[in-house]
Formats: structure tokens, C-alpha cells, sequence
């Protein structure tokens, strides 16, 4: 158990050290641009802001210090909790995400779950579907799924479901329908991905000698499915799922913005028209403690789910899972 | 390896063998048609309509498709099949721009990682997994920000957005020829560091590289166009395949201006993937 622990806290570490360079990444690519977004958007009039509020944002992030220190003052800041104070609406960052985290996470959570249940019925499909041709078909959703833009997904289903059956209103973007069809938009790509690793594994699994013997036993195909090959196919996913956060978080982005919902994807959007520096670098260095969090859950997680890799650390098996998936989960992550 | 020898005429019988033992399947063989129309609608958008993509006819706004407009027409009675053809070589060389700067960032990063080690590689491993950590279109749209909304600097971003994923196969490769008995080999027989990389690494990283650059060709498109609906690339009256959908977005009465350009849209990122993955089995 000593090596699991030091493979633990080397991973632990690791995952401090890039949230903590997103941060600072974020910073030098929004203050590298030519011109200087933070004196522009407080001069500009439309912000209405005062001379002494002026003064005060520019005391407070250093903007008269030169750029290593103001990195330096905002990444002190950052480390003691505080993400700093709007440009735009002089309001606290923490605050601002706080009010839309909330519907986000329940869209990304609800995509996640649609995700889940389209790849299991996919991969379920491939391998109990009598007919050829229809497993066919299903093999090839995945590659169709990630070659459809998200927000044309959307755009479909409020066509369809809002202007055609008049399922749900477009003005009532947080109703229980146009959530699940947002989550849906969001979920399809993803199970896209989810699904291509999961039919490879379970085609690699029911080559195996056990699924052989299973199978001259007269175990239905449905029974062999749900008895034999899910478990071992679907450890591996646990991997996937996890690189599928960036994916769900980015993805949100678009979706909120078709169906017209706030939260953190709209929030990035006002922010960007309006260069709100310390919006952006809050909301990418959440985006990325999440996405390193997960994944380091599913890492550390990993080796205590699969007795076979339980001697060794994770890494190895993560990696063949996700490069035997195809390039193109590991890419499109 | 000379073909001095042969006549012109076997010269081009071995290519047309050559081409046959390929063994197309049919499916990809559509693929490259669709790629073909595709850059033939760049290259030339004249030649496949006669219609003014900017200028519209208002009397004849919103026109369902019909033989003569194929996909309808718009909100200012432009021809929406003529404001396609011709947002074709935007939306297609953006997607080339930002696989070429994947590319050559990415595959540098991989590539000196790889192939020095040491501490080289433990400090742009983390580079690059700080790039991976954000997620991938969060960190265009903020890098397209910083650089001002066109379609150039869309491209751009998409570029940098997808650098991490060409350093990571780029490294991965590297890794594995720089272990294998022949770079081993030709290393004793006095080989040079840039002899082996030019000989042995690159050519043989090629093959998975080119088909990641066209799976992420396909991807670039689908980011641009997410990036041009989020009203980051060209404004109007530019017609990027995205933006074609997002003003579409707003006449969801007139359907067509949001499927026509994005079953464009899909046929062109669906045939592209088919051939990565033609690409990547016939390894």
C-alpha cells in the first residue's frame, strides 16, 4: 500500500501544480493581447465607473506595477481563496460564479447521465441486435454523434420538440423539458465518446476464453451482455468519463447559450465581450481544478475498482484504455 | 528504386495498381468525393453558382429550396446554396490553419520532449497537461478573445486548443522508435542525432500523425464553427458554415437556414473522420 500512497501524493501534487499554471496561463494569454483590455473596459464610459472606483480597482490589482507583479499579486490572492473583484460589475468573482455554478453542474450532471445511458444502449444494441445490418448501424452513431456541432444538436431539438410539439417554450429555459433536451444536446457528442471505448472493449472481452465458455453454455446473448462482458468492459470507461468533464464543461458553453440558459457558459461569454480578466481566470482555473480533480479521482479510484491492476498504479491500464478507444476520444478530450 | 526503366505507360498502370491494392472501401471512396466537392467549392465557388452570395433579391426572401435554389433562400433573399460555396474556402482553411499550428506547436513540444527526456520532457509534459486540463474550447474562446474576433484568429485558437493533443502522440511515438532495435542500430553505426530523427523518428511518428491532423481537421471545423455561433469569427456578411447556422438560429419558422449548412456541415466532418479512420486501420 506504500506504493499506492506515494503514487497518490505524486498525483496529488501534480494536480495543485496545474491548477495553479492554468491560472497563471490564463493571465499571460488575456494580458499578452496588443492594447490594454482592463484600462479600456474602466474607461470605457459604458461602465459608468468613477474616478475614485478607478482608482481603487487599479490600487487593488496593482495595474500600475508592472505585469510580473500584478501575476504575482493575483496569483497571492488566489492561493488565500480570493478570486478578486469583477472589472465589469466591481463585484466579487466568487460571488458571480456562485449564483450560476448551480445550473450549470445541472446541466453538465444531467448531459453526463443522458451520455451514460445512450453509450450503454448503443454498446447494448451492438452486441445483442440480431440483424447485421443494424449493428451496423449502431456502430456507426458514435462516428456520426462527433461530427454534428452541439449547438446544431440543439438547434434540432428545440425545432422539433419546441416549435413542432410544442413540448416545452423557448422563453422558459430552465423548465424540467428544456433541461433534459439541453442535456440532451450536451450528452450526445459525449456518448460518443463513452460508447466508442466501450464497444472496443467489449469486442476485445468477448474474444476472451471466459465469454467463449459462457456462450457454449447457451447463455443468451442479453444475459451474456449483462453478466459477463459489462464488468469488465465498463471498468476501463471509468477513465473516459473522467476526460469527458472538459468536454462537458466546454460543451456547456454552447449549449446555454442555444437554449438561452445562464450560468457559467453565459457568464463566459459576457465576460470575453467585456475582457473581464478576472472572471476568465477564475472560471478556467475552476474548469481546470475540476477537470484535475476528477480525473485524479478516477486515477486513485482505479486501482482498488480492477483487482487486476491493483499491484501496480493506474496509469498503465488508463492509457490503454483510452488509446484502444481510438484516437478519437482521446483527441476530441 | 529507379523507375528509369519503365515506360510511361507501366509507369502509370503500377500507380493505377498501386491505387487498387489501397483497397478502397466504398464508404471512404464516397469520403474522399465529398473532401473533392469540398475543396473544389474553395477553390473555385464561381464555377458551381451563378448566384450573388452577398447581394439578395428582398421579394424573394425566405424561399423554401427549390431547382433554383437548391437550399432556399434567406432572410434578405440571398441564395443560401450560393452563401454555402462560397463560405467554403473560409471554413475549410481556417480548419487547415489550425491543424497546421497543432502540428508544428504540438509536434515540436512532442517531439523535443520525446526525444531529449530528461528534464526537457518532465517540464513540457506539464506544460502540456495544463493544456489538457483546460477544457479544449473554453481555452479557444479565450484565446480568440485576447486576440480579436475573426475567423483567422478562430483559427488560431482552434490551433492552440489542440496543440496538447498533437504533443501527446507526438511524444508517445517518438518514445516508441527511439526504443526500437534498428534506431538502437543505427545510432552505433555512427549515426547523428538529426540523421536518426530526420531518418527513423519522423517517419515513422508520420503515420499516426497524419491520421490525428485529419481526424483534428474535422474537429477544427466543428470548433470553428462553435466559435463563429458564438459570433467570434467574421461578421456578417461573411458566410463561415457556423455563422450560417447561427443567423439561421433566429428563423427557426424557415428551417432550412439552420439545416442546410449543417448538413454541409456534418457530411464534410463525418467524411473526413471516415478517412482518419481508414488512415489509422490500414496501418
Amino acid at each position: 500500500m506504500n506504493g499506492y500512497l506515494g503514487f497518490a501524493l505524486r498525483r496529488l501534487v501534480q494536480a495543485v501544480v496545474v491548477v495553479l499554471a492554468a491560472y497563471v496561463f490564463t493571465f499571460v494569454v488575456v494580458s499578452v493581447l496588443p492594447g490594454d483590455p482592463v484600462t479600456n473596459v474602466l474607461r470605457n464610459p459604458e461602465n459608468g465607473f468613477s474616478e475614485d472606483e478607478i482608482t481603487r480597482i487599479v490600487a487593488y490589482y496593482g495595474l500600475d506595477q508592472p505585469v510580473h507583479i500584478q501575476l504575482w499579486r493575483s496569483l497571492s490572492n488566489f492561493l488565500t481563496g480570493d478570486l478578486g473583484v469583477s472589472l465589469r460589475s466591481n463585484r466579487p468573482v466568487a460571488d458571480m460564479i456562485g449564483e450560476v455554478l448551480a445550473s450549470t453542474l445541472v446541466l453538465a450532471a444531467a448531459g453526463l447521465a443522458v451520455a451514460i445511458v445512450l453509450a450503454l444502449a448503443i454498446a447494448y444494441g451492438t452486441r445483442v441486435l440480431p440483424a447485421r445490418w443494424g449493428q451496423g448501424v449502431l456502430r456507426s452513431l458514435p462516428s456520426l454523434f462527433l461530427s454534428v456541432p452541439n449547438f446544431v444538436i440543439g438547434l434540432v431539438l428545440i425545432h422539433v420538440f419546441a416549435f413542432q410539439v410544442g413540448l416545452f417554450r423557448v422563453i422558459d429555459p430552465e423548465s424540467v423539458w428544456a433541461t433534459l433536451f439541453a442535456a440532451i444536446a450536451l450528452g450526445i457528442p459525449v456518448s460518443a465518446q463513452i460508447a466508442e471505448v466501450l464497444i472496443t472493449n467489449l469486442d476485445h472481452e468477448s474474444r476472451q476464453e471466459f465469454a467463449a465458455v459462457a456462450r457454449s453454455r447457451g447463455l443468451s446473448r442479453a444475459r451474456l451482455f449483462a453478466a459477463h462482458l459489462l464488468k469488465p468492459s465498463s471498468l476501463p470507461v471509468v477513465t473516459v468519463l473522467a476526460l469527458t468533464v472538459g468536454e462537458l464543461l466546454g460543451g456547456s458553453l454552447i449549449t446555454e447559450t442555444v437554449f438561452g440558459r445562464t450560468g457559467v457558459g453565459s457568464l463566459v461569454q459576457r465576460s470575453v465581450t467585456t475582457q473581464d480578466l478576472p472572471v476568465l481566470q477564475a472560471v478556467v482555473s475552476l474548469a481546470a481544478a475540476v477537470f484535475v480533480v476528477v480525473n485524479l479521482l478516477a486515477d486513485l479510484v482505479y486501482p482498488l475498482l480492477d483487482p487486476r491492476v491493483r499491484a501496480v498504479t493506474g496509469s498503465t491500464r488508463r492509457r490503454r484504455a483510452v488509446d484502444d478507444g481510438s484516437l478519437g476520444a482521446g483527441a476530441a478530450a | 528504386m529507379s523507375v528509369a526503366g519503365l515506360t510511361t505507360a507501366e509507369a502509370r498502370e503500377s500507380a493505377l495498381d498501386r491505387i487498387r491494392s489501397l483497397r478502397v472501401p466504398p464508404g471512404v471512396a464516397l469520403s474522399f468525393a465529398v473532401i473533392a466537392v469540398v475543396i473544389a467549392w474553395s477553390l473555385a465557388p464561381g464555377l458551381f453558382t451563378g448566384q450573388d452570395p452577398v447581394n439578395g433579391v428582398p421579394a424573394d426572401k425566405f424561399l423554401p429550396p427549390s431547382a433554383a435554389h437548391w437550399f432556399g433562400t434567406d432572410q434578405l433573399g440571398r441564395d443560401l446554396f450560393s452563401r454555402v460555396v462560397h463560405g467554403t474556402a473560409s471554413s475549410v482553411s481556417s480548419a487547415l490553419i489550425a491543424v497546421v499550428i497543432g502540428v508544428i506547436v504540438g509536434g515540436s513540444i512532442g517531439l523535443l520532449a520525446g526525444f531529449l527526456g530528461g528534464w526537457v520532457d518532465t517540464v513540457l509534459a506539464r506544460l502540456v497537461d495544463v493544456l489538457l486540463a483546460i477544457p479544449s474550447f473554453l481555452l479557444a474562446v479565450i484565446v480568440v478573445s485576447s486576440l480579436g474576433f475573426d475567423t483567422t484568429n478562430a483559427a488560431i485558437a482552434t490551433g492552440v486548443s489542440a496543440v496538447a493533443v498533437f504533443a501527446r502522440v507526438m511524444r508517445a511515438e517518438v518514445i516508441k522508435t527511439r526504443r526500437a532495435v534498428f534506431v538502437e542500430a543505427s545510432f552505433l553505426q555512427g549515426g547523428s542525432h538529426l540523421h536518426i530523427l530526420a531518418r527513423h523518428v519522423l517517419p515513422n511518428a508520420s503515420r499516426s500523425l497524419l491520421a490525428l491532423a485529419v481526424l483534428q481537421f474535422g474537429l477544427s471545423i466543428l470548433v470553428i464553427a462553435g466559435l463563429a455561433f458564438l459570433g467570434y469569427g467574421d461578421p456578417p456578411p461573411a458566410s463561415d458554415w457556423g455563422l450560417l447556422i447561427s443567423t439561421g438560429k433566429d428563423y427557426l419558422k424557415w428551417p432550412w437556414l439552420v439545416y442546410a449548412p449543417a448538413l454541409v456541415t456534418i457530411a464534410t466532418v463525418l467524411s473526413v473522420n471516415r478517412i482518419s479512420r481508414w488512415l489509422r486501420k490500414t496501418d
